[in-house]
């Protein structure tokens, strides 16, 4: 079993050397002169020059990936050109509110999806099922700022019964806290949600075929036991694999979310660093955020472990 | 000798043309819809210089006027006809997630193919490929966004990078299966070389799945595009697009919402339409695959 | 001795693209306690739907039994609700499947897939229903059952895997058990193994036992009587010696004649005798079959068979046949 996870630990280091040598080299193969281009259209070849040092583009190739690669060890991400202020302590700033609205996010799509997924599967073809499947659908075609604003328009400006935007930190009070979320993890969760419901029926109804469901029904087994033991259980795996990969769509979605709720965190740092270019957090949000998901994925896959023995021996 | 009676042998009558497009719409429905959706969108989109004003003309006096008889979708709060900009947005979109889907299909056929085929390369750039696919497609657009001009061709180049891993993978995977199928062995024993097999053989294969992925890449294509338009870092604020006009809506949504959720409701219209061409497609296409290999 | 199993023209159909297929189209028959009926017939006649329609577990969206009644030990199945139906499956009437590695649970162990029968159809704590799932493996003679209750079916062998099927069929004592195709799936050597397992079992608990299967080499060994099935229908039934002696219904003579057969002295004399195969295929049972099933195969059919189905005519001692032409067939013998 420790092997196992040892092995899934080891399997993720090749992933994030090459995320390591991707994001350094994207900023030295874009098109043009990086520096100029973050400099501004009217920077004089001074600011230019300034800005090429700051990235430390003025040497050589690899002095600047060693250099890069050490200050990485360190758990160091460059500095902020516009502020001057370490990635990582703005990085850190942010951080509460986004994992906040990731983790409820999560456990808003997962406690509501894989349910409403069981129930389609065992009702297959009938009323519950037709519907769960319309809502899939469409929650995939729906952009996240649409469901934003849709939730926003409803719930708050004609029914004014949750705020607009904001977010309010747990140290306030926990109510507060969970009423600034409600909407945004909604907001955030649409597709989501509509992924995992989709494959969770998917999943069940592939398992309800199965001969040990015929088997578990010959012996009389109450219903909910054979669904939730018997069947989901086996339809486990293919539902945790794709609540990790839809991770990437939470961490995308962060971003909309974020700016349209006016959430002081990871997704707006990385807006506000964008339109000013500030090209050193964007490098480092984007190391933060490939971590995130390779970590999240390793969990995933030693889950695996744990829901099908025979991928334990 | 005894003659068995078979009436498999009895021609069969073809049905007339109008009879076979019925019988296709009622089998696949869900292509149906979305074709239909799609292509009347396509239409609007095409149209739109005809049937719109100036999405760009500015009128104060109109300002922020909701929906009516006269103003269909309303107006901003520049005066500007929200029916006229959608329209027009509609363009943007289709042209931005058609090119991304074809692009990224052209690349990603390519490699894949050559993945399949090379296996030191394999390794390489599928390596390469894990490492683009960890990192979220919208920051990796951001990122390359924020390094170069703005402009429509680089939105377009920053969305196809993220999306190509998925066609090469694809592409490889049935790449890898179809070469270890035995009836390419008894090709090759046969004399069928090299560029005979892939035309032949390859190809044709790995055109189902690629359509599939091609449909859902458009899709998200549509939808990055917006977004990053949405947050100011995609098509310059002077052309409209969905997301361009959204994020203009914003500081006027609780007075007029109609700035953003009509031009939304088109993108999702828009998204579930080539959605359910590529889910139809998928189920239709899937199985004859699987029969296939 | 009263019967435990009465079933009276049974009648199961499904309801597919291309037609209604009457799968089980008016089969009788019955079973005493502690009796072992065999079923016989190819693939196809229904045996498996039968014994599925029994426990009403034949999938609702697609089919329905549509006539006849099922009675255990005096009470209708056909009218209990789907709640009290869940008392009698695994409980009084249990059943075991043809693949053992498909049938059991791969993600739950071997205990507690026996357990859980145990504790829903009696009640006891956990703790208890374990140590019967160890005296079950036990019982079907599974060395080191204690280390086996903890075990994933992945981990045993075909044999071991079938033995625990039995084990959870058996762990509530039921009165009947439905073998379907027991032991198809396995080795030669393992099936005989299982078979007098199964022998050995029932003389023990007092079970009766239905035995579905499509080789008349189990039925000889395991059964006392016999019903053979064609096409959802029965043609004839008969305690198993006699259905061996004087095996009088067409198609099970053809049965018969099918097995291959090792004859020293043809092989002596330089002939082998060829398997004789029965001709034509198994009719569509999407059509209604007017007349005997049979008859498009039959080398005795007449005008009649193809007309009017043969009725069940008892011919003697517990031998039924349904054919009209049952003298002639006895006389070409």
């Amino acid at each position: 079993m420790t092997a196992y996870i040892l092995r899934r630990l080891l399997a993720t280091l090749p992933v994030m050397a090459v995320v390591a040598v991707f994001v350094f080299f994207l900023l030295r193969i874009a098109p043009g002169d990086p520096a100029a281009i973050i400099a501004g259209e009217d920077a004089t070849q001074e600011a230019i020059n300034a800005v090429r040092a700051k990235l430390g583009l003025d040497r050589p190739v690899l002095e600047q990936f060693a250099l890069w690669l050490w200050r990485l060890a360190q758990g160091d991400l460059g500095v902020s050109i516009f502020s001057n202020l370490p990635v990582t302590r703005l990085i850190a700033q942010r951080l509460e509110p986004t994992v906040a609205l990731t983790l409820s996010t999560l456990f808003v799509a997962v406690a509501l999806a894989i349910p409403v997924g069981v129930v389609a599967a065992w009702q297959v073809r009938k009323l519950a099922d037709r519907l769960v499947m319309i809502f899939a659908v469409l929650g995939f075609a729906v952009p996240g700022f649409l469901a934003a604003y849709v939730l926003i328009y409803i719930f708050s400006v004609q029914l004014q019964w949750l705020p607009v935007q904001g977010y309010r930190p747990i140290a306030g009070g926990l109510w507060p806290f969970i009423e600034g979320l409600i909407l945004p993890s909604i907001a955030l969760g649409v597709t989501y949600m509509a992924l995992i419901a989709r494959i969770t029926r998917a999943s069940m109804l592939e398992v309800l075929s199965q001969d040990y469901i015929r088997t578990a029904n010959s012996k009389g087994l109450a219903t909910r036991r054979v669904l939730l033991l018997h069947a989901l259980k086996n339809a486990a795996v293919p539902i945790v694999t794709v609540i990790g990969i839809g991770i990437a769509l939470l961490i995308s979605g962060v971003v909309i979310t974020e700016t349209v709720f006016n959430i002081p965190g990871l997704g707006r740092l990385t807006v506000d660093a964008v339109l000013k270019r500030d090209y050193p957090i964007v490098q480092g949000l984007i190391l933060v955020f490939a971590a995130a998901k390779v970590l999240v994925n390793l969990v995933i896959d030693i889950s695996y472990a744990f829901l099908d023995p025979r991928i334990r021996y | 000798m005894v003659a068995i009676a078979d009436d498999t042998d009895a021609p069969r009558a073809v049905p007339p043309a109008a009879t076979r497009w019925v019988t296709a719409i009622r089998r696949n429905p869900t292509i149906a819809t979305g074709a239909v959706l799609l292509a009347i969108l396509v239409s609007l989109a095409i149209l739109a210089p005809w049937l719109t004003t100036d999405p760009l003309k500015q009128a104060t006096i109109n300002r922020l006027r909701p929906p009516s008889e006269r103003v269909w979708f309303g107006t901003d709060q520049f005066g500007r006809d929200i029916f006229a900009r959608t329209l027009h947005g509609a363009r943007v979109s289709l042209v931005v997630g058609l090119t991304v889907a074809a692009i990224s299909s052209v690349i990603g056929l390519a490699l894949g193919i050559v993945c399949g085929y090379f296996r030191r390369i394999d390794g390489v750039v599928m390596r390469v490929m894990d490492g683009i696919m960890a990192i979220p497609s919208i920051l990796l657009a951001i990122a390359l966004i924020t390094l170069t001009r703005p402009g429509l061709a680089v939105v377009i180049i920053a969305i196809v990078i993220p999306e190509v891993p998925r066609v090469v993978r694809v592409v490889r995977s049935v790449v890898l299966s179809i070469r270890a199928q035995p009836y390419i062995d008894s090709a090759i024993a046969g004399g069928t070389r090299g560029v005979k097999l892939l035309t032949r053989h390859v190809l044709p294969n790995t055109l189902a799945p690629l359509i599939v992925q091609a449909t859902y890449i458009c899709a998200a294509g549509m939808l990055i595009e917006a977004a990053l338009s949405f947050l100011g870092a995609g098509v310059p604020p002077e052309i409209p697009s969905w997301g361009n006009i959204i994020a203009q809506g914003r500081s006027f949504f609780q007075i007029a919402p109609w700035t953003i959720l009509i031009p939304g409701a088109f993108l999702a219209l828009t998204v579930l339409a080539v959605n359910l061409m590529g889910d139809g497609l998928r189920d239709r296409l899937d199985p004859r695959l699987a029969r296939r290999m | 001795m009263t019967n435990i199993l009465e079933v009276r023209d049974l009648a199961t159909h499904f309801f597919t693209l291309d037609g209604v297929v009457r799968a089980v189209d008016g089969v009788s028959f019955d079973l005493a306690r502690g009796e072992t009926l065999g079923i016989v017939g190819e693939s196809g006649c229904g045996k498996s739907v039968t014994a599925l329609s029994i426990l009403r577990l034949i999938p609702p969206e697609t089919s329905r039994i549509v006539g006849g009644s099922v009675r255990f030990d005096g009470r209708d199945l056909a009218a209990l609700s789907e709640a009290e139906m869940r008392t009698i499956r695994g409980h009084h009437i249990a059943m075991i499947f043809q693949e053992p590695m498909t049938s059991l649970n791969p993600v739950l162990t071997i205990g507690t897939q026996i357990a859980e029968n145990v504790v829903r159809h009696t009640g006891v704590p956990w703790r208890a229903a374990l140590e019967r799932a160890r005296e079950m493996l036990d019982l079907v003679k599974i060395a080191d059952a204690r280390r086996r209750i903890d075990e994933y079916p992945h981990q045993l062998s075909g044999g071991m895997r079938q033995r625990a099927m039995i084990a959870i069929a058996l762990s509530c004592n039921p009165q009947v058990l439905i073998a379907d195709e027991p032991t198809t799936a396995l080795d030669v050597t393992i099936q005989a193994q299982i078979l007098d397992l199964m022998l050995e079992l029932k003389e023990k608990l007092d079970t009766a036992i239905v035995m579905i299967t499509h080789d008349l080499g189990v039925i000889a060994e395991t059964t006392q009587r016999v019903v053979v099935m064609y096409a959802g229908r029965k043609v004839e039934e008969a305690p198993v010696e006699a259905l061996f002696a004087q095996p009088t219904h067409p198609y099970t003579r053809g049965l018969m004649r099918a097995v291959p057969r090792l004859d020293a002295e043809a092989e002596i004399a330089g002939r082998r005798p060829r398997l004789q195969e029965i001709p034509g295929i198994v009719p569509a049972l999407n059509r209604p079959i007017a007349g005997c099933a049979f008859a498009p195969r039959c080398t005795f059919a007449t005008e009649r068979c193809r007309a009017e189905a043969p009725p069940l005519v008892t011919t003697s001692a517990g031998h039924a046949v349904a054919c009209w032409e049952t003298a002639r067939v006895l006389e070409a013998a």
